[in-house]
């Protein structure tokens, strides 16, 4: 077997394990406001999300071979990999890809430890971003675009940054007065059961939602490394096995829960209810797919936790913990460049090294962090058993720094 | 700069039509729980209340759902479409699938 074919396995491998961490980071986005209202069991949940991921990868026939474009030159408009990265076998083009995607999971575990939602899409670009720096200098990244359209580090990723939560904010805030405006004085069993099922569809929609938006970027990866090592030609479509892996990896993720998340989700930000559940749920789907349309690439994580924030600001005398929301804001700011340094770092240690010793050096490094923060994790296990016990604080945070609720 | 005049072009549309689906859809939903739950308050006296919802509210209800359900699948259309290159028209008035221009 040539090296060439060994790096290109650990790249399919890597983009895979991305793929899985965005499943399970971002379960807690459709998810966390049915497990924590008690609309639906966790498991069920959980197994729910993932079959609806499963179903969206497979609707997003769109072809997403061009999804690195947005924030780095390593390929044309049309797909097809820089001519001057393809030498070895590819194997500057694979080493960039390889350094990024470790950057994105590594940040995604670390966010996933801390129980804070970041975006995924966020993490794989700022990895890309810091590798394309390390590998080919600043002029290898596109930090605007041409103008034309919304593109680059500025127009995919900064501005849909600022914009996303502000505009879910005030849709899901209007949604909740609506809603409880509108069913004030019927009889609770009514609104509960009625709610509950709204809650499960909009929540159901929201998975499907990210299964087609997120999906696409790992099979884009995968594609562009097989472009890169000649073993996939056809810049108009995505191998069927691509397709497959990817759409499963997701699933699997989905499935697995972000416990640690959908515990910040749905219990630390906001005390839910089932109106404020399916308002905020509906807010996500609505702003989510509307953007997407509209190519506003806008993180599910910032829209979904947005929602969530404005359910609490649309209902009198709910609670907002603002602590936490600071939190997660602070790990958006620097979940770009975080993910940047890390994949900067895993270019140099691979190029350094150089060759197929330096592809394998990084991808062992990146088990083993991975392997370490697993174990951590497992100190303050949160799983589908505690995923709704009462809020004391966020993990790894001291129990004394529990805040009391602020009153909005 | 060109992002940000074309970031706030796509936002004021997101958040307008966010307005009318995310919010309104619910709204709509609720109307039809609170239809849903309007029981017998009025109907005292016949000796036939019983707890439920009023024929006309449940008539009402349904009809709120079948709103709702509509544009959830509206929504999953236009979506679905846009990625077999098919986009969706309301030239008729009554949404019909065309090849995306």
């Amino acid at each position: 077997m040539s090296p060439e074919l060994v790096i290109l396995g650990l790249v399919v491998v890597t983009a895979l394990a991305f793929d899985f961490t965005n499943g399970f980071h971002d379960t807690g986005n459709a998810m966390a406001t049915s497990i924590a209202t008690g609309a639906l069991a966790p498991k069920v949940a959980v197994a729910l999300s993932a079959v609806l991921n499963l179903v969206g990868a497979f609707l997003s026939v769109e072809v997403a071979l061009t999804v690195t474009n947005a924030v780095v030159k390593i390929q044309d408009a049309d797909g097809a990999p820089r001519p001057d990265l393809l030498t070895d076998g590819g194997q500057p083009l694979l080493v960039i890809v390889l350094a990024g995607l470790v950057g994105g999971i590594l940040w995604n575990l670390s966010t996933w430890l801390l129980g804070l939602p970041s975006s995924s899409s966020h993490a794989l670009f700022g990895g890309l971003i810091g590798a394309a720096i390390a590998g080919l200098g600043f002029g290898g990244v596109n930090w605007a675009g041409d103008g034309t359209k919304l593109d680059g580090v500025l127009g995919k990723v900064v501005l849909p940054a600022l914009v996303a939560p502000l505009i879910a904010i005030a849709v899901a805030a209007v949604g909740t007065w609506l809603v409880h405006r509108i069913t004030a004085g019927v009889a609770e069993r009514y609104r509960e059961r009625g709610f509950r099922w709204g809650q499960i569809g909009s929540a159901s929609l929201v998975s499907l939602a990210h299964g087609t938006n997120d999906a696409q970027k790992t099979m884009g990866v995968i594609t562009l490394a097989l472009l890169a090592s000649g073993r996939w030609t056809d810049t108009e479509s995505i191998p069927l096995w691509v397709k497959v892996s990817c759409a499963l990896a997701i699933a699997l993720g989905t499935y697995l829960g972000g416990w640690r998340i959908i515990r910040t989700l749905g219990k630390g930000l906001v005390e839910i209810s089932s109106p404020q559940g399916m308002a905020a749920e509906s807010s996500s789907a609505a702003v989510i797919l509307t953007s997407s349309h509209l190519g506003l690439a806008l993180s599910t994580t910032h829209v979904a936790t947005g929602s969530i924030l404005g359910t609490g600001l649309g209902k009198r005398g709910a609670e907002v913990r603002w602590g936490i929301a600071g939190r997660m804001v602070l790990a958006w700011l620097i979940t770009l460049p975080m993910a940047a340094v890390v994949g900067a770092a895993a270019w140099f240690v691979a190029d350094g090294v150089g060759g197929l010793a330096g592809a394998v050096a990084v991808f062992l490094a990146l088990a083993a962090a991975s392997g370490a923060m697993f174990v951590r994790s497992r100190h303050e296990p949160v799983d589908h058993e505690n995923v709704n016990a009462e809020w004391r604080g966020m993990p790894g945070a001291a129990r004394s720094e529990a805040p009391a609720p602020a009153k909005v | 700069m060109e992002n940000l005049g074309l970031a706030l072009d796509a936002a004021w549309q997101v958040l307008l039509v966010g307005l009318v689906l995310g919010a309104g859809l619910p709204a709509v939903f609720a109307l039809g729980i609170r239809f849903l739950g309007q029981e017998h308050a009025t109907s005292g006296g016949t000796g036939f209340a019983t707890a439920g919802p009023t024929p006309v509210g449940r008539v009402l209800a349904g009809v709120c759902f079948l709103v709702v359900l509509a544009g959830i699948a509206l929504g999953i259309t236009i979506v679905v479409a846009a990625g077999f290159d098919k986009e969706v028209s309301f030239e008729h008035v009554f949404p019909t699938i065309v090849d995306a221009s």
